[in-house]
């Protein structure tokens, strides 16, 4: 086990390494760069040609991409992530605070959707093919079609215009409205009440998807020989259910949510523009359309770290949910 | 990454966000305020602002030699130039307009006409007697992106140039006719020499930074230099300083502005932010960013306000809010200046335009700019008039197709001019524009005194003079295909070309009009949306063949040589023609208004005739305002870079 | 008799006796025919017509701009055929499209004699003369929805296709070889997974001048098949252990065999999942990329454009309602057909008929 792993977190870093000197060069082969933007807009803004070039040197512009990354790895090894270009913070500031947002509503929204999508998803292939499981599956896929920026706005009528005033009412926007120096207490449930709408955006979009992946898994391990064992055997249709299939639909799970990891520090773009919530969502998207190197590279790094533990995860789970499985 | 179905089971999530990545720009525009990213940044609001350029060519202070006061004083034979209030000009000015409407008449409207438009500014724009204003009010402004810096010299974003002009400090401004002064609230007076070579300012006395230390002349010498320094990355730059040789304080209060040459632009070059030398003297050379040492990244959060508000808190991603200085109305226990409406202002950042108008519908916001749709569906209600009202008025902001020049399509003036004829520009301001935008035929805006007496005759469609021309050009059909062609260099090019545009859905209507358009005639346009950013790139490196994008107007027409010179930057379609470069060298020189006027007139004729772009329309500014809110007033930048911008508004006290 | 018939054979007899698997496949070739015959069922160029004497087929211009016939451009027709057909030759004849609207621009007033200019922003409410109401900018939305099924179908089976195909190989490689195999695979799946979609799109649109809707497919098939390559691998790590696998080795199937006989047909149904989701989905992937500039160029119509119309102006209800519906239809559609094909395709199944 221990030969294992070892040998995986030195694959993962190989595997770093090429995914960041991918990512670094693709990025520096976007069209623009951070100056582009800001030069761009106002023709009273004359730059002359020694002063463009001096700008470029200082934001490192006018080394390669293969030396850019090599100073940038560089820089990574000694523990420092650099610093954005546009926001002038050092991008572990910038990640930091944004990461907690973040998580607050896609760790929320995720444990919501398993929560519920499991009990559906046995449901629903408990009574597969009746009007009950029909009309559900119906419900979850129109679900799935309904687009998040109309339900966002909807909410928002619904629950901020609407119900203003009454007992239902809830924040159109943003994180919190007290000040930070307001109490503890108060404090977490203003932002709960702020991220209750975000949170409902985010968890109904996934749900018809993971309701229908459970049933599909369901639908496939209940025709094994060993369930007929288990019918005959006498046991309840319930008990068939979780007692005996869903443990064998384990490993396609254990792959979903190997693959989920690093959607939880994702974010969710329109969600968090909408709602204008802090989250890591924005950050990505921003720092691309300003060529934002240093944080580009910085999220990147995250997000890949995070998905090959997911994986790694996801694959050491396997052996301990089914023991004929062995990754080694 | 979580950008794609189905990847990962998340997808769902995913794949949102690459729509997203597509709608967002488009809907939201650049993350910015609903301004094309390639209008200009306010010159200077109410307290002046501009970032300047350090100009390593220029010389650093240190091997500049300054004259003596005295020396100067004989010799320079001044002339006094305006010093003023921006309150009290504003004032003045209203006293001469006709009141049309009263204040209950005017909310009670709703604005659907200009007439209707016109009562509400009337009424809601003017400036409350002595102790109407509720002094301990707050005012909720929105913005759609946040700040990166709050340091006055790196500024770049509109939300960081609304915050500057509250918090930041400042010599000169500019009233709602672009007619710069210098600011009453800390100048004492301020004088030209008859060569025009110096600028010689009288500070007042009795002004404090946030923290209680003096503002002198000294501030401003060092934020030059600090300025000028080729180590300091200065992001939003500006033609300004680099034109100065120098600027010296022989005392605390007297200042000098060195210029290199009379121009009559020299004001603008004197007009840029200041930075606290207490502060930034001991820590500006060890860290040159002004971003990285703790020191920096502390006054970053706090940091040291020179103007009527400072910076109370931030909320990143979130909010800033600016409180009222005290210090900055009373000196010595004196009232030495007129404090400001409003005890608070808070920036409240809402990126989603339909977000922002459900924040104003409910009270939430006090002011937004509504986009043309918002303006014609979304604010007519009931449920919009309950709490709010709107207005709007011209902006010196005008939109155009850019065509390449050096393509051989746009070559020949005479198929620019078929295109012009070929675009159905009525529609365009009907349909697309809802009609509510004014054609646009040239550079400069029509009334203004660099456009000339004579009115430009904005183009119309004419299909038959469009093909007439392009036969003339010798694009015709030749193979027969139903697309023009012509030969060049012994092949056979089709009129086939592509348009860029921003994603906006608006102008990639416009697009499709002239697609739509050309179609009829037998040109054939692929009209290509592309990413802001790289959109920038393309024009910057002329790598395209045409585009449609638009201009804000500068505070002086001097700033459009840039885009019209030979060479320059961002003369972007490549266009050159010796006396258009004659007349803008000229322009600046002519330190007589109408002289000066009619130099701008002629290139706007000669732009004309030339056609390298068809222009399309100047564009309104479009604002909801809280019916709380008064004292907005629309200048060609909008109701708040100028001068006093945003200090107009106040809310009435409670009856 | 069953004998005889290969495997799929019995597969697609099996799904024929499923009622509601044969509606949703019915839909979907439905869908498919509509995008077809688009240009005769909602257009402003005749589907057939008779000028100057000869025949010409002026609505095949929806599918390439090259069909449109020249001579329409020479007698400067300029885009409208029924004023311009009769008035330069009374002797022409026209078979119309079903409904006289284009998806590209609105029509203008009296283009088609005695009919007014499309309504545009808010009036465009549907309403007798346009059941699916109008947009913005006044073209009509069925006619979109019409044209706009081409791209829905095409981006989500030829995008899927090549995700599918990929995934599906890559996981089975991995999950069944093991070894150093799965670890090469594996490793290509994380480097895959964690390049970010929107950087590498920006960065093809460096070097591809004009990014077409085939771009926009390749680019949706190469990024999207790691999800199902995880989940296939998942799957065969778990199966290749079972007896039937064994005795398939035993009785001497190579692995190809065994791969796709034996333990692909028992795999299906996680795999299944998010490839038949993803043929929805890529519907709206597609018009965000084609708001960076890949896909056809704009005027588009496709479902995705209709429901971006709709963000600025949400009052316009039929922009959400109608693209929605669809899409929703499509979405059940796909997923029944997957279930259909799931059950069909189970060899358990089959023992079970037998």
């Amino acid at each position: 086990m221990a030969t294992y792993l070892l040998r995986r977190l030195l694959l993962g870093c190989v595997t770093l390494v090429a995914i960041t000197v991918v990512v670094y060069g693709l990025a520096r082969s976007m069209p623009g760069n951070p100056l582009t933007a800001q030069l761009g807009e106002d023709p009273s803004r004359k730059v002359s040609a020694a002063d463009y070039e001096r700008m470029q040197r200082a934001y490192g512009l006018d080394r390669s991409w293969p030396e850019g990354y090599l100073q940038w790895a560089g820089n990574l090894l000694r523990g420092d992530l650099g610093r954005s270009i546009t926001r002038k913070q050092p991008v572990t500031t910038l990640i930091g605070e944004r990461l907690g947002p973040t998580l607050l509503v896609s760790g929320t929204a995720f444990l919501l959707i398993w929560m519920l999508a499991i009990p559906l998803g046995l449901y629903a292939s408990a009574r597969a093919g009746t009007v009950d499981e029909r009309g559900v599956s119906l419900v979850l896929y129109a679900l799935y079609s309904f687009p998040t920026f109309v339900a966002a706005l909807l909410l928002q009528i619904v629950f901020s215009v609407w119900s203003k005033g009454t007992a239902w009412e809830l924040p159109l926007f943003g994180m919190t409205s007290l000040p930070p120096d307001a109490p503890l207490a108060a404090r977490i449930v203003d932002v709960a009440r702020h991220m209750i709408l975000p949170v409902v955006c985010q968890t109904y979009v996934s749900l018809a998807y993971d309701t229908r992946f459970i049933r599909a898994t369901m639908a496939e391990a209940v025709r094994q020989d060993y369930i007929r064992t288990a019918r005959a055997k006498g046991a309840g249709p319930w008990r068939v259910l979780v007692r005996h299939a869903f443990r064998n639909t384990l490993i396609p799970l254990v792959t979903l949510l190997g693959l989920s990891l690093p959607a939880l520090v994702g974010g969710s773009i329109i969600i968090e523009q909408i709602f204008t919530w802090p989250g890591m969502g924005r950050l990505f998207f921003e720092s691309i359309r300003e060529r934002d190197y240093p944080t580009i590279m910085g999220l990147t790094l995250m997000f890949s770290v995070l998905t090959l533990l997911g994986q790694l995860l996801a694959d050491l789970l396997y052996s301990a949910v089914d023991p004929r499985v062995s990754v080694e | 990454m979580p950008l794609f179905l189905p990847r990962h089971p998340h997808g769902p999530a995913g794949w949102r966000c690459l729509l997203a990545a597509g709608v967002a720009v488009a809907v939201v525009g650049c993350g910015r305020s609903e301004k094309p990213r390639l209008v200009a940044e306010p010159e200077s609001p109410a307290a002046p602002v501009m970032p300047p350029e350090p100009g390593p060519a220029a010389p650093a202070e240190a091997t500049f030699l300054p004259p003596s006061l005295a020396d100067l004083d004989r010799d320079a034979k001044w002339i006094d130039r305006p010093v003023k209030q921006g309150l009290a000009v504003l004032r003045e000015q209203q006293a001469k307009e006709p009141v049309l409407a009263s204040v209950a008449e005017a909310l009670a409207l709703r604005n659907d006409s200009p007439e209707a438009n016109a009562k509400i500014l009337s009424a809601l724009g003017r400036l409350p007697e002595p102790g109407a204003a509720d002094s301990s009010a707050r005012l909720d402004r929105h913005v759609t992106g946040d700040l990166s810096s709050t340091n006055p010299i790196l500024i770049s974003s509109s939300a960081e140039f609304d915050i500057l002009g509250l918090t930041g400090f400042g010599l000169f401004s500019f009233d709602r006719a672009l007619e710069p002064f210098a600011s009453a609230e800390t100048v004492v007076s301020w004088q030209t020499s008859a060569d025009g070579l110096y600028d010689r300012i009288v500070m007042r006395d009795d002004l404090v930074w946030s923290d209680g230390t003096p503002i002198t002349a000294h501030d401003i010498a060092f934020t030059y230099r600090v300025i000028m320094d080729p180590r300091v990355p200065v992001p939003a730059v500006r033609s300004g300083t680099d034109q100065l040789k120098g600027v010296h304080a022989y005392d605390d209060h007297t200042l000098v502005f060195f210029h290199k040459e009379p121009l009559a632009t020299n004001i603008w070059n004197i007009n840029f932010p200041v930075l606290p030398r207490h502060i930034y003297a001991s820590t500006w050379e060890e860290d040159p960013t002004l971003k990285d040492s703790p020191e920096h990244v502390a006054l970053e959060e706090k940091p040291v306000c020179g103007g009527p508000y400072e910076i109370l808190a931030r909320k990143r991603g979130q909010e800033i809010v600016l409180r009222r200085r005290d210090n900055w109305s009373t000196f010595q226990g004196k009232v030495v200046r007129e404090p400001p409406y409003f005890r608070d202002v808070r920036f409240r950042i809402i990126e989603d335009p339909n977000t922002a108008l459900l924040a104003l519908k409910s009270g939430e916001i006090d002011e937004m700019i509504l986009q043309p749709e918002q303006w014609t569906t979304q604010t007519v209600d009931d449920g919009f008039y309950e709490l709010n009202t709107k207005a709007t008025a011209p902006e010196w902001v005008s939109f155009h197709f850019a065509w390449n020049i050096d393509e051989p399509f746009f070559a020949d003036r005479r198929v620019r001019r078929a295109m012009s004829y070929a675009f159905d520009h009525d529609r365009m301001l009907e349909k697309i524009c809802l009609g509510l935008y004014q054609p646009c035929a040239g550079n400069f805006p029509p009334g203004s005194w660099m456009a000339g007496t004579k009115p430009l005759v904005p183009y119309k469609q004419d299909l038959d003079k469009a093909e007439t021309l392009l036969d003339e050009a010798g694009w015709s059909d030749h193979d027969n295909d139903g697309i023009r062609d012509k030969e060049i260099d012994g092949q056979l090019v089709p009129f086939e070309f592509t348009m860029l545009v921003n994603q906006q859905p608006f102008r990639i209507a416009i697009c499709t009009l002239l697609k739509e358009n050309l179609e009829q005639i037998g040109v054939i346009v692929n009209v290509r949306p592309v990413e802001v950013t790289a959109l920038q790139e393309m024009m910057q490196k002329r790598t395209f063949q045409a585009c449609l994008s638009g201009w804000g107007s500068g505070t002086d027409p001097d700033t459009s040589e840039n885009i019209w010179k030979t060479g320059e930057m961002r003369n972007y379609s490549g266009y050159s023609n010796p006396e258009v470069d004659r007349l803008f060298a000229e322009g600046r020189r002519e330190l007589d208004r109408s002289r000066r006027g009619e130099k701008y007139a002629r290139i706007q004729e000669i732009l004309y005739d030339d056609q390298p772009y068809t222009w399309l329309f100047w564009r309104n500014s479009f604002y909801g305002f809280s019916k709380s809110l008064r004292g907005y007033v629309f200048s060609p930048r909008g109701p708040f870079h100028y001068s006093p911008g945003s200090g107009s508004l106040w809310k009435p006290r409670a009856e | 008799m069953a004998a005889v018939d290969g495997f799929w054979g019995q597969a697609w007899r099996r799904y024929r006796r499923r009622p509601l698997a044969m509606a949703a496949l019915l839909f979907v070739v439905g869908l498919a025919a509509v995008a077809v015959l688009a240009p005769a069922i909602a257009g402003t160029k005749p589907v057939v017509c008779r000028y100057k004497g000869r025949l010409y087929a002026p609505c095949l211009a929806y599918f390439d701009r090259r069909l449109e016939p020249a001579i329409f451009a020479k007698d400067k027709f300029r885009g409208s055929y029924p004023r311009n057909l009769a008035a330069k030759d009374p002797q022409s004849w026209a078979i119309w499209p079903l409904v006289f609207q284009d998806p590209y621009r609105a029509v203008r007033a009296d283009e088609w004699p005695g009919r007014p200019e499309n309504p545009a922003m808010d009036k465009g409410v549907p309403s007798r003369a346009h059941p699916f109401g109008t947009d913005q900018a006044g073209v009509d939305v069925f006619a979109k929805m019409v044209h706009g099924t081409t791209v829905a179908l095409l981006v989500g089976f030829v995008s899927m296709g090549i995700a599918g195909t990929i995934g599906i190989v890559v996981g089975a490689l991995g999950g069944y070889c093991g070894g150093w195999v799965d670890a090469l695979t594996s490793r290509i799946t994380e480097i895959v997974m964690c390049v970010p979609t929107l950087v590498l799109i920006l960065a093809i649109m460096a070097i591809i001048e004009k990014p077409t809707i085939w771009h926009t497919m390749a680019i949706i098939g190469f990024t999207g098949w790691t999800g199902i390559a995880r989940l296939t691998r998942g799957e065969f790590l778990r199966l290749k252990g079972a007896e039937y696998v064994t005795a398939a080795r035993a009785a001497g199937a190579g692995p190809v065999r065994i791969m796709l006989r034996h333990i692909l047909p028992n795999a299906l149904a996680p795999i299944l999942v998010p490839i038949t989701f993803g043929i929805a989905a890529a519907i709206l992937v597609e018009s965000g990329l084609s708001f960076l500039g890949f896909g056809s160029p704009p005027p588009t119509a496709s479902w995705g454009s209709i429901l971006n119309g709709a963000r600025s102006n949400l009052g316009m209800w039929w922009l959400v309602v109608f693209p929605g519906v669809a899409i929703f239809l499509t979405v059940l559609a796909y997923n029944l057909v997957g279930e259909g094909l799931q059950e069909a395709t189970d060899p358990r199944l089959r023992e079970a008929r037998k």
